[in-house]
This record gives C-alpha cells, structure tokens and sequence, in this order.
C-alpha cells in the first residue's frame, strides 16, 4: 500500500447532506404512521380507529415539513415549482416521480383525514386507499431516489426500497406510540388510547425489526462478496467515519435493543415499550444519515 | 555578442520573410489551436486580442491577451510563436489575474510607522518622486553608495538608471536569460554562449542531470513530449528526488547530491575507453583550459588520459548509483545517435558546480552531438538593446549575485545611503533570509529603501517608500530567449490602462531623472527622452542587431516577429508551403565557437566532493530545496488559482528513514540546521534519496495578501473596492499556507560564482518537541554571521 | 408545440447514442498520458476560461506515486467530464436542465436548473458541482450545478476547448470521433484506448491512451492517500460552504458534524431568502 498513493486531488462534496437525511426520515415516519391510521377506516380494524385521528395528522404534520425543507435544500429555492410544470417535467428523472408523490400525498391524506373528521366511512375509505398507496410510493422513491444511481455502489441495490419501506414502517410506530403516550398524558380519560393498541403496534413493530435485521443482513452479505469499493464501502464506510451512525444508532440502539425489550417481559411495561419506540426512531434516524451521506462519501475521494 | 553568425541568421531571416507571405494551411485537425477567444456566453464577438509577452520567467513565452471592454479576462500562448507553439504554462496563464489581485498595491504608499509596521500612507506620484528624487540628489555625492539589487529576467530601465546616475552598485538576485550563474559561467567558458539548448523533438536519447524540465522549462517540456510520442526518445534523469520529470522518465536515478559530475566523468571515461567517442570531433573542435592556461595542443588522447581516474565504481561510492548502471547508461547513450544532455540547478548548485555543468557538456561534447539534429545545440537569440542613446555602463551591468550583501553591509564594507529594489524579493528568496530580514529593517543599515513592487512582498514590506510597478499584462514589453531553433523576438502590446495610479517603473525613473536633472545640465535627462513605454519598445527593437524596418510594425499585429510560417496542429512542426521548415545546424562550422580560441574550451576534467557530506550522522541529511510547476519565486504568491493548486510544503523523506527514526506519515518534525530550527511536516515518500530531504519553494509566507497567507480575512490595510474578488473571501478553503525554509539555510557560496549552494545545506531531521508548533521558525542570526565567515575564510 | 429534435430526444430513457453512428458528430476528448506532464494547465486554462470559483473544479488532474524506492513512477491522471453517450446525470435531472447536445455534448441549462444535485449524486464521476453562493463575476451563475461543457462555445467556433488549447504536453486531443479522418478516431483506431469505470456503461467521450489502474480505480484511490491528502480534504470539507451540507471530516465525532450540517443548512436561509425577495421585488415591485 505504501507503494502506491495518491498524492494529489481535487476535492468534492456529498451532494446532499443532512437535510435530505432528515427529509427521508420524516416522509418515512409519515408514511409509516399513515399505515397505522388507515388500520381502521380502510382495512377495517375496527379497534384502531381511535387511532386513526392522531395518526393521520401526525402523518400531516410530519409531511408538511418535507417541501419546507427540500425547497430550501434547492440551489435555487424558487424555482421548486419547474418541478410541477409539464414543459420541464422529465419522465426519467425519479425526482420527478417524487415531487408528484410529495406533493399529491398531503392531499389526499387531508381528504382522508376530513373525511375520518366527517365519520365518511365510504369516502374515508376512498381517500384512505389512495393515501396509502401514495405514502407507500412517496417512501418507496426516497429509496430509489438513491438507488437509481448505478455509481453509489452502497445505494445501488434493488433491495432499497424495501429497507427503506420497512424502516418507515418501525419508525412510524415508534413514532406513533410516542405520539400516542403524549397525547393520552394530556387528554381526558375517556378520549385516551387503550394501552392494548400499543402494545400490540409494539409487536407488529417487533416483526419490523426482524425483517429489517433480515434485510441488512442480505445487504451485509452483498457488501462481503461485492466488488472492492462495496467492501471498503462497509469495512471504512460504514465500519469507520460512519461507525455511529450504523453499527450505535442503527444496529445496536436501533434493532438490537428493542428487539431485546419487545421479546422479553419488558415489553409489558409501559416503560419498556416507550424506550424501545424511541430507539427505534433514534435508529432509522441513524440509517438514513449513513445511507444518504455514507453512500456518497466513498466517491468524494475518486 | 552576438549570439548568433550573422550569415547565418541572413539566411534563416530571408527564410521567414518568404514564409510569412504564404497562405494559411489546411490542418489535419479540424478546429484551430487558438488565437481567437470568446466570453462563455456572449458568443456574438471575439475578445480584443493583443500581443503579450510572459516575463514570469526567463522563457518569455509570446502570447496574446484577450480583452473585453478594456479588462483582460485570459492570455494564452501563440499557436503560430515558434517557440510557444500555442502553450502558456500554469503560471503564465494565471499571470493576469495579478491585475485583479486584491491586494495589489495601486498607488505610490509611503511607510508611516516603523519600518515593517505594516502602516502605510497614500501620497501622490509628485510627492513620491520628489522625495526619492532628493533622497538619490544627496547621495548622489557618492554615486555607489546608491544600490539597486535587481531580479528581473533581463536588464531593463532600472539599470539605464545606474548607468545614468553612474552607481556601479547592481547587485542581482537572479541573472538575465536562462540558467543560474555556475551553469551561464562553465556554458560561456565553454562554448562562449551562456546557454545551450537540447533538441529535445529530435532526439533519441536525454540524459538529463537535476534539471526539472517538465515543471520549470516548460518550452522545453512540450518538445519532449512529442519525442517521447513521436520519435520514442529515451529519457533518463539523475535527480536526487523524484520530481515530476523525474517520476515521467524512462528511468530515474536517485543520486547523492552533488555527485552528478562524478557520473558524467565516469561515462565520459566509459565512453571514450571503449572508443565510442567521436575523437575526430573532439580533435578538431576541443581546447582545453588547465591552471597552465588554454592548452591548444590537448588531444582526446590527454582527454582519455585525464579520464581515467574517474571510474565507474569511483562514481558509485560518491553517487550510491551502482556502477553498472552507470556503464549501461553510458553506452547506450554513446551508441543512440542523436542524443543530447541538459543539466541544470541539481548540478550546479553545489560547490564543484560549474566543473558539474562542464562534466554534463562533456558527454555531449565526446559524442559529437554538438548543434546537430537531436543534438545539445547553440543558442540562437537576438540581444534585445537599450533604446538609444544609452548611457555608458558604470561597470553597472556586472552580473554581481547578492547573496552576501546584508552580511557585508552589516560588516561595514558596504555603505548604503539607497536601496532600490525591483522584481526581487531577498527577504524571501535568499540564503539566510532572515539575515536580510534584520539588515533591511535597520534604518542606520539601510537610510533609504525603495521598492517598486506591484504587491506586498516581505522585501516591500519594510520599504520606506514603495513606487509600485505595472503588472506583467499592463507592461509594453519586448524580449527574446533560446527557446527554439529558430531566433524569435516577442513584444507585449497592451493598449490598457494600468490599474489604479499604478505606474510603469522606467516612466518612475524618468520622472527621477527629470527631478533631479531638470535642465539636462547633468547629462541624464538625454537617456530618458522617451514619451512612453510603448515608444521605449519601438526604440529598443529599432537599435536590436538583425531586426529590420517592418520588424517594429510587424511585431506590434503580430507579437512576434520573424515569421517562420505555420504550426501544424497535428504534428506541432512548424511549416511553410506544405513543407516543414527545417533549422539550421552544425552553426559553428562556418565562424567557430565565440571563444577565445574558437573552439570549445573544456576544461580538465575535475570533481571535488564536499568534505562537509563525507562523514554525516543517520540523522543528518542534506536539504535541497526545489521549484514546483505551479509557482514562482515570489511573483505568483497571491494569483488564487495557482496557490489552489500549490499551497503546503511538506518535507519530503525517504520513507524506510522516517520509519526508522519513528516519523509517520503527517507527524510534525524539526529541520535543524547549523543557524536554527524549523518545525513543518513529513511526508513520507518512495521519491527521495534516503540521505537527502526536500522542501518546495514559492509558499510560507508572511506577506502578500490573503491569498498567499491562506487567510481570507487578511485584507491588507490599503485594498480597494473596486479590487475586491468574493470567490476569494467566500470560497478560498486552504489554510495551510506551507513554510519557508529560507531563514534556517546558511549561506555557503562557490567561491568561483558568488552564488549560493542552495543543495549543499546539511540538516538534521527530529519529531518535534513537546511544544513546537506547525510552522514555528527560530534562527539565530549571530550564527549565520559566523557561517559566513566560515565560508568566506573557505574561499 | 414541436422541440428542436435534441430537446425531443432528451425525454424518455435516454439520448439516442451516437458514436459511429452515421451523419452524427460525436466529439470526444483523447487524452495521451505518455504526454501529459502534470503541468496543469488545463486547469488554470479551464478556471480562467469560465472564472470557475475555488473550491469546484470543472477539470482536475489527479497524481500519484508509484513503486518502491528507487524504481518508482509518478502518474499523471487528468479528469474532466466525460460526456458519456448514455449519461446518468441526463436520465436523472427533473427538470431537463441538462441534456445531451446532439453532437454528443452534456450541457447544463442554468436558467432550468433548480440546484437540486441529484445529477451530481449520479454521475459517477464527479464531474459536478454546484457553483457556490458568490463568485467573482456576479453575473454568471450562481447555485445552479455546473460542468465541462466540452468548451461548446470555442467549439462551435471552430476552436479546440481552452483545456486542449493550454495542454503543454499535447496530451489531449479533441475531435469528432464520428469523423474517421479526425485525430481523436485515428489514435482511437492505432492506440489502446481506456475509460472510467467501464464496467458502468456509461459509454465516455473521454478515453485514455496509457492509463494506470490504480489511479484510475476508485476503491484504490479511497484506500491509499497521503496523510497530507487526507488533511488537505479535512480542511476542504471545514473551510468551503458547499452548500450541500453532506461533508464528514474523518476522526471528528460524526452526529456532531451532521447536526453542524443542518446548521449551515440553517445559515443558508438568508442568502436563499434574499434571493426569494429579490425575485419578488423584480417581478411585482418594479
Ligand atoms: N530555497 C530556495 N531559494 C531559492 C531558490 C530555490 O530553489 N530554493 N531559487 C533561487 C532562484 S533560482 C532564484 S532566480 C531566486 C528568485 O528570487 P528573487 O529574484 O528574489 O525573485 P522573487 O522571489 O520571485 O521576487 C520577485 C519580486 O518581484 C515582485 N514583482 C512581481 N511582479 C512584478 C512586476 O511586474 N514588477 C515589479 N517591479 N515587481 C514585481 C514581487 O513582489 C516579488 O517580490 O530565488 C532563489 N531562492
Ligand atoms: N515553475 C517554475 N519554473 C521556473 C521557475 C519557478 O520559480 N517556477 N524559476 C525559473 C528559474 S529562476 C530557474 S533558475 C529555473 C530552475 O530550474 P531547475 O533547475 O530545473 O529547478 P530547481 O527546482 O531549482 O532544481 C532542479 C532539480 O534539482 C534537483 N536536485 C537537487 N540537488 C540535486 C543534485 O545534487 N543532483 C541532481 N541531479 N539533482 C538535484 C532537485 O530535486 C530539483 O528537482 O526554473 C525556472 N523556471
Ligand atoms: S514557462 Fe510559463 S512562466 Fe515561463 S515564460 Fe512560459 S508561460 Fe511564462
Ligand atoms: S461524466 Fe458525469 S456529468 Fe459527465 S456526462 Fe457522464 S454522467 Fe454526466
Ligand atoms: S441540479 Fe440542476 S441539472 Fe442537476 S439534476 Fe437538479 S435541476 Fe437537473
Ligand atoms: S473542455 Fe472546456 S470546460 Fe471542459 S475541462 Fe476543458 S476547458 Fe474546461
Ligand atoms: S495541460 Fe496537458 S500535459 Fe499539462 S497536466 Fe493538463 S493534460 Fe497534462
Ligand atoms: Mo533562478
């Protein structure tokens, strides 16, 4: 190694940064606790429709952040509308496919919330259909938006979507039971949440994490037999300038732990559950950093 | 003298006449090479294009500047210049943004606090003039008592102004034309031309001895590369680092510093043993000088005889090259017809450097490839004159190198009323610099000290008065180098303003002459009658041997005059009619060297080894300090695209060393040597001779701007405006703005040139202590002082 | 309403490709590295040529050193865009800002581009940036992305780029490949060609003649800087406002430097914000 070196080079900076980690957090978490909240109104589990409410406006709210910040990421914040106008949409581009979902989601979520507000069992399940299958979408482009770059080798895999999918999913119910706990802290007694729910969102939470657990692991297995820069990317990437991000926030708070509290008699305890959906939402948060910025730092050196 | 045989030159400039009529070519390629130049938006109309000469170094590159509503937004060189051939290197391209530089310094300033206080104050060019003016009319009374210590390339209006006030007191950091002193001195002994030019398109074969060509002889550079591509030449280089040439040979041997005239002596008694030399040449064509004197009877027999001491395993134990090596390199070189050598500042740089120089001509010299194609050829230049009349030179004209002056005038020998200083920055650029440092900040030292810098320099800053000086792309120019086979001579035609109150230094200095000898009763007004630069050019080209009538009015549209005809793009070679244009060679033949006896004068062969690097410790080693394609000296220090892309410099050491003495990568160490200390970084490296370290030039610096410091808010006092760049206070991202090894090099000068050994420094190398700090510098200047007895006593 | 057929074409997957086809140009760069000399140049040419802030580069030239003490190489690597036939950075743009030229350029349309990056994040070459916030000349562009335009300006002129143009070396040469009497298609046709990451299918306009590996490798590249190198990019990634907010300096606790990130996120408010109320003051205040 020391025979040969690199010893001069221009320098480059990841693209996008921090803010965009955040926004896939957020439109994960959105889309996740949307999942919950169409429980009731759209697959007719009748027992979550008190939840539906806080959920969906959770989803909102969380959403509402995303234009916010993405617009502001843009070199040229104004122009974010060139995104919407058919004369420079680009069918290939998937920003293009994300700006449609970023913006229809909210929409229809809305309808679906007015309609839950209105108690439109028909219309709610309309609106609550489309709203799924737009949260689903919106969060499943945040995955290709990254994927579809055949030279970020730690983004390029096709399982993206799916991590990303399921990490919405945990992350969402983390989320929510968080949401939740707060809100029956402060509401009367009759309009509180049956602590059941949560506890059995709690296990529905749990089958995420083993899933996603499944998922690094197909990743972790492509990255020992991939080409060098995927190794590197894991072992110097990954292992290294993105160590806590990955292995602390992502592995160990983030999967590990709560699995460990929601398989054990913890996950009776109220405790237990409320730490174990924080540190799931502490450990999306941490993959969608080192996705975002880790999948992109190799390069920066070439 | 006339460098080149004037029927020679009648014929090749009957030749360029012929070629200038033709028509353009037809090019195999498909776009043109330049001369033309658009902005990257308004396409509609091309740029104003004017000739323009590069005088950062001594090639003098023709080129054109191109200009939009009178601010010149690129150069580039000549695609047509048969020297050029369209290529501007780094440095030149960036030379006009010194124009835009913020910190450039627009107006006449005039100190107000103490000296180096950095306090200045703006006064008029009335003001300003009147003042040095009375300053230089008071001393006046002893005319040597005046001083000028000269940098530029070429001699110009600062020393007509020597000559006119009659100071004999010129004491120059760098000597016109091409090479350093050692180098000028042997090339002149020898062949009576202070510089020889390697055909370097033709060749076969290059040996080339501590020269950096790739990076410091750019001209020089393009030509090996299409040899290297087209003709499939052999390049093998002795460096004692892996330079850039270096690291792009075909071979590259890492040698003890000092030890090149050794292994060129060897090879040349390699060569002439197994009778490979061209003795009929040397026979014909080679006197020899002894200490007896010329020596006309000296055949390649004595030669062969005077050889043989040097032998190849002799070579080895100085060089660490093994001998076997040294005996391949020397046949195939004798049996490669044509090949040529270059050697430059690794070479001369030591004390047994001008016999260095002679040992590299040497090989050339046995092998017959003296001014053949392909061969190590003669100069062929114009001596660009003085406009006419010119004062008689006061002795003035001396090629006195300054490396001792502070240590004289601090002894007393020099007395000192002025000091101007143009283009040159001792106070960076010289041996022990921070003696010069001490002695310049001394007002009872040094009464009076002018500068007409463009830009804060560390010399500037501890001026009295600074009168600044245009910018390379703001100056009428005219000049002429050896860089092809063909003579050339290349002029600068601006048509802008300066700057700000910038002002050219010869209309200063006419403004001093006119101060002082208002009526002309003294005799000095006459020299300085010309109205402005411009007309000082046009006199100047008029009163050069060789050029003609339309020459001036050819020189003013075109930039360079003669006309060889075209550079085709594809091959590079220049052509007339379809035909490509041949050079002339074997010029001597017809007249004879400009020597003495008209012959070469080598002299007897002769390698001394430096006492000092016989017996050195593991921890000592030698420094060399070198030159890097991306900077000068000192006049690009502030221009922001190359301080990108050279701003640290790291000591280079042998990588298994560093390990040995517990230095990793990056680590902090101290350079000590017999004056003082520096703390900087390592830089392990495969590219360096395990008993030699290096450190770059042109960076760590204490002056300039905020570019040269790597500090965007290091607005110096009097920035304008108007000159402010945004990119540099928002974007400019380095902050390591390297370290300047000048203050802890001793001086040690060749008794025979003046000049500083620059490769000869003895250091030691340590991890730095506890509490030093990057870039911490101490030197005692008590010991320089004593160094310079030394070395004096020595002579 | 009908496109010009190079903005027609730019929809769906992909530009058709061009080289060899016939009636088409498709100009390209060869870059001979037995000739390039490091002198860089091309880089000052490059820079001086579109006043290319510092910080972003439009052309570079990477080094290394090779081989153990004494039998070691230097190795000179000049980079630039490589106008690749079948371009990521074109199939993903959102908005069309950029495209493929039909004489096989990629070009940047300043006044479409929303500066979102995401043909930055997929060129896998680096051969973008965006242009920071200020610049000398206030009146270029500014927070949009930027590239080598192949010099399309000197081009259509009949001039060869600026970088081709200042090469001391004559390292690199510029034609239409289509035409097999230019320069480019003959050394294509004598030499050893090479490119970036082929095995990406990218199919690159710039190609090599003597091209090295290992300089030429990305993983090798990340695994075998200098110490003085990695400093150099610590330094780049703390002092230049990319405004991107993506750079992590290694051996500094990285959390920390990501919510760093977001507060110069945050500090580009003021900037994006005047720029918002310009816009606004000139469209209705004016
Ligand atoms: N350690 C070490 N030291 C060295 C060398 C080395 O290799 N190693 N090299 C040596 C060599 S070969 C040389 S030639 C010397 C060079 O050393 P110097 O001759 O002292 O030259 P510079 O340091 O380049 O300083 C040139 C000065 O001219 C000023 N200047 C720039 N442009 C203009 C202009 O247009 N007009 C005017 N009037 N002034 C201008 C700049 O401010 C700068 O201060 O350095 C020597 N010093
Ligand atoms: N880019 C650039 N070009 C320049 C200049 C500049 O400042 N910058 N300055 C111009 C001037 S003023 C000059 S004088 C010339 C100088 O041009 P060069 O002489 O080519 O340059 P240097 O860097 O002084 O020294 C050349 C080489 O000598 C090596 N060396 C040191 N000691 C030894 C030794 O004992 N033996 C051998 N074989 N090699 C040794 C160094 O490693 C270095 O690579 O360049 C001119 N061109
Ligand atoms: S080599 Fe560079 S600095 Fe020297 S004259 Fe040519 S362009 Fe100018
Ligand atoms: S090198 Fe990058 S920017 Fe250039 S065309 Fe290819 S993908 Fe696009
Ligand atoms: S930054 Fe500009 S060119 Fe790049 S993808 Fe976004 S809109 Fe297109
Ligand atoms: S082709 Fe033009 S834009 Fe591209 S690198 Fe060369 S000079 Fe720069
Ligand atoms: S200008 Fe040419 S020779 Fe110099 S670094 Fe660039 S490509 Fe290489
Ligand atoms: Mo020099």
């Amino acid at each position: 190694m020391d025979d040969s070196v690199i010893i001069s080079n221009v320098f480059h900076h990841v693209a996008w940064g921090t803010t965009i980690a955040i926004y896939f957090w957020l439109v994960g978490a959105s889309a996740g606790s949307f999942v919950i909240s169409s429980f009731g109104w759209v697959f007719g589990i009748t027992r979550y429709k008190p939840l539906a409410l806080s959920a969906s406006i959770t989803a909102i709210i969380l959403l509402l952040l995303v234009p916010i910040l993405l617009i502001w990421d843009l070199g040229k914040p104004l122009r974010f509308i060139y995104l919407l106008l058919p004369s420079y949409w680009h069918a290939t581009g998937p920003m293009s496919w994300g700006s449609a979902l970023i913006f229809s989601y909210p929409i229809a979520m809305i309808f679906y919330t007015y309609f839950v507000v209105k108690n439109n069992v028909t219309w709610a399940k309309i609106a609550g259909i489309v709203s799924i299958v737009l949260a689903l979408s919106t969060h499943w482009y945040t995955g290709v938006v990254m994927e579809l770059n055949p030279g970020r080798f730690l983004n390029h895999t096709a399982l993206a979507p799916l991590l990303f999918l399921t990490g919405a999913f945990i992350s969402g119910i983390g989320l929510l039971i968080l949401i939740l706990w707060i809100q029956n802290m402060i509401v009367s007694a009759e309009k509180r949440i049956n602590w059941s729910l949560i506890e059995e969102m709690a296990q529905y939470m749990m089958y995420g994490l083993v899933f996603d657990a499944f998922l690094l692991f197909l990743e972790f297995m492509q990255s020992l037999y991939g080409s060098l820069n995927l190794v590197i990317g894991h072992e110097e990437v990954l292992m290294g300038v993105f160590r806590f991000p990955y292995l602390w926030m992502e592995i160990v708070l983030g999967l590990i732990i709560p699995f460990i509290i929601l398989v054990s008699p913890l996950k009776r305890t109220r405790a237990g559950i409320i730490v174990a959906a924080f540190l799931v939402a502490v450990g999306v948060y941490g993959m969608r950093i080192w996705w975002v910025m880790g999948g992109q730092y190799l390069q920066t050196f070439y | 003298m006339t460098e080149i045989d004037r029927r020679e030159f009648m014929k090749l400039s009957a030749a360029a006449a012929a070629a200038s009529a033709c028509p353009a070519l037809l090019h195999a390629m498909e776009l043109e090479l330049g001369g033309q130049d658009f902005h990257q938006i308004r396409t509609f109309h091309p740029r104003q294009r004017k000739p323009y000469l590069c005088t950062l170094c001594s090639y003098f590159d023709g080129g054109f500047s191109f200009a939009e509503e009178g601010e010149i937004l690129k150069v580039e060189g000549d695609p047509d210049h048969i020297a050029t051939r369209g290529k501007f290197c780094a440095k030149g391209l960036a030379s006009f943004f010194g124009r835009y530089d913020p910190d450039r310094i627009l107006a006449p300033m005039k100190r107000v606090g103490e000296r180096g206080a950095g306090e200045w104050q703006e006064i008029s060019w009335e003001d300003a003039i009147a003042e040095v003016a009375d300053k230089v009319s008071v001393a006046l009374a002893d005319p040597d008592s005046i001083y000028l210590n000269e940098g530029s390339f070429k001699e110009g209006g600062t020393v007509r102004f020597m000559d006119t006030i009659g100071s004999r007191s010129v004491i120059r950091s760098r000597l016109p034309s091409i090479g350093t002193k050692p180098k000028q001195t042997a090339l002149e002994e020898a062949l009576g031309f202070n510089f020889a030019l390697p055909d370097l398109e033709h060749t076969k074969y290059v040996l080339n001895f501590g020269a950096n060509i790739m990076e410091t002889a750019l001209p020089l550079a393009q030509r090996l590369t299409d040899g290297v591509v087209n003709n499939k030449l052999k390049l093998v280089t002795f460096d004692v680092r892996m330079s850039n040439t270096a690291g792009r040979s075909d071979e590259w041997f890492p040698v003890f510093p000092g030890s090149d005239g050794i292994i060129a002596l060897a090879m040349a008694n390699v060569i002439m043993e197994k009778g490979l030399a061209e003795t009929g040449f040397v026979d014909a064509w080679v006197n020899y000088t002894s200490e007896q004197g010329l020596r006309t009877d000296y055949s390649s027999g004595h030669l062969l005889k005077d050889l043989q001491e040097f032998t190849p395993e002799r070579a080895e134990e100085a060089s660490g090259v093994p001998a076997k090596i040294i005996k391949r390199i020397a046949l195939e070189f004798a049996k490669t017809k044509p090949a040529t050598v270059f050697s430059h500042n690794g070479v001369v740089w030591h004390q047994n450097g001008t016999d260095g120089e002679m040992a590299c001509l040497l090989l050339a010299v046995i092998t017959g490839n003296i001014d053949t194609e392909g061969g190590y050829c003669l100069p062929r230049r114009f001596d660009v004159a003085m406009p006419q009349p010119a004062p008689q030179p006061a002795g003035s004209t001396s090629k006195r190198l300054n490396p001792e002056f502070p240590f004289e005038v601090k002894e007393g020998v020099r007395r000192v009323q002025v000091l101007f200083n143009h283009m040159s920055n001792p106070v960076y650029s010289s041996p022990a610099a921070s003696v010069w440092r001490e002695v310049l900040k001394d007002p009872k030292l040094i009464p009076y000290l002018v500068d007409f810098s463009p830009f804060m320099s560390e010399t500037a800053e501890l001026a009295d008065i600074i009168l600044p000086d245009v910018v390379d792309v703001e100056r009428h120019d005219v000049a002429s180098s050896p860089t092809a086979l063909w003579p050339w001579i290349s002029m600068s035609n601006p048509r802008i303003k300066p700057r700000g109150e910038a002002q050219d230094v010869r209309l200063t200095l006419k403004g001093v002459v006119e101060a002082i000898d208002p009526d002309g009763s003294r005799g000095m007004k006459q020299y300085w009658t010309f109205a402005d630069t411009k007309e000082w050019v046009k006199q100047a080209v008029k009163a050069t041997p060789h050029t003609e009538e339309k020459s001036y009015k050819k020189l003013r549209s075109k930039g360079v005059w003669p006309s060889y005809g075209k550079i085709d793009p594809a091959t590079r070679q220049i052509v007339n009619k379809g035909e490509p244009v041949e050079a002339e060679y074997l010029t001597y033949k017809a007249a004879g060297f400009p020597t003495s006896s008209g012959r070469i004068e080598i002299r007897t062969p002769a390698w001394r080894e430096n006492p000092r690097h016989q017996d050195m410790k593991p921890d000592e080693f030698i420094l060399i300090t070198f030159k890097v394609a991306y900077q000068t000296l000192s006049m690009t220090s502030n221009l922001k695209y190359l301080a990108e892309l050279w701003h640290s410099n790291p000591l280079w050491i042998n990588r298994d060393v560093a390990k040995e003495l517990g230095i990793g990568d990056g680590d902090l160490v101290r350079v000590t040597s017999e004056a003082g200390h520096m703390v900087t970084k390592a830089w392990l490296t495969n590219g360096i001779h395990p008993q030699a370290v290096g450190i770059s030039t042109s960076v760590g610096r204490t002056s300039y701007g905020r570019v040269a410091l790597a500090d965007p808010h290091a607005h110096a006092s009097f920035a304008r405006e108007e000159q402010e760049d945004p990119d540099i206070d928002h974007n400019l991202w380095w902050r390591d703005p390297g370290t300047n090894p000048n203050d802890i090099v001793p001086i040690s000068i060749d008794p025979e040139t003046g000049t500083q050994t620059w490769n000869d420094t003895v250091v030691t190398v340590t991890p730095a202590e506890a509490d030093d700090n990057y870039g911490d510098i101490k030197v005692d200047n008590a010991k320089h002082f004593d160094l310079y007895k030394k070395s004096k006593a020595q002579a | 309403m009908s496109h010009p057929p190079n903005q027609r074409s730019s929809y769906g997957l992909q530009t058709p490709r061009t080289r060899g086809v016939p009636g088409t140009k498709r100009y390209a760069m060869v870059i001979d590295l037995r000739k390039c000399i490091g002198c860089m140049s091309c880089v000052v040419a490059c820079k001086a040529e579109y006043g290319v802030p510092l910080g972003v580069w439009r052309t570079w030239v990477k080094v290394a050193d090779k081989g153990k003490y004494p039998n070691t190489r230097r190795v000179f690597m000049p980079r630039l865009c490589n106008h690749c036939d079948y371009p990521v950075c074109v199939r993903n743009c959102p908005t069309q800002a950029t495209y493929k030229h039909k004489d096989g350029f990629v070009l940047q349309r300043y006044n479409r581009c929303i500066g979102c990056r995401t043909c930055m994040v997929a060129c896998p070459y680096n051969a973008r940036h965006l242009i920071p916030a200020k610049r000398t000349d206030d009146n270029l562009p500014k927070l949009v992305v930027d590239k080598c335009t192949f010099c399309i300006h000197r081009v259509k002129k009949g001039l060869v780029p600026a970088c081709v143009q200042a090469c001391v070396g004559g390292a690199r040469i510029f034609g239409d490949m289509n035409d097999p009497n230019s320069e480019v298609a003959q050394l294509a046709s004598k030499e050893k060609l090479t490119v970036l990451k082929p095995e990406l299918g990218t199919s690159p306009s710039v190609s090599y003649i003597g091209g090295d590996w290992e300089i030429m490798d990305e993983a090798h590249s990340y695994n075998n800087r200098t110490a003085q190198l990695k400093e150099e990019f610590n330094t780049f990634k703390r002092n230049h406002e990319g405004d991107a907010f993506g750079d992590i300096v290694e051996g500094e606790p990285t959390m920390r430097q990501v919510s760093k990130n977001f507060g110069g996120f945050l500090r580009t408010i003021p900037h994006k914000a005047k720029e918002v109320v310009d816009a606004f003051v000139n469209l209705y205040l004016r």
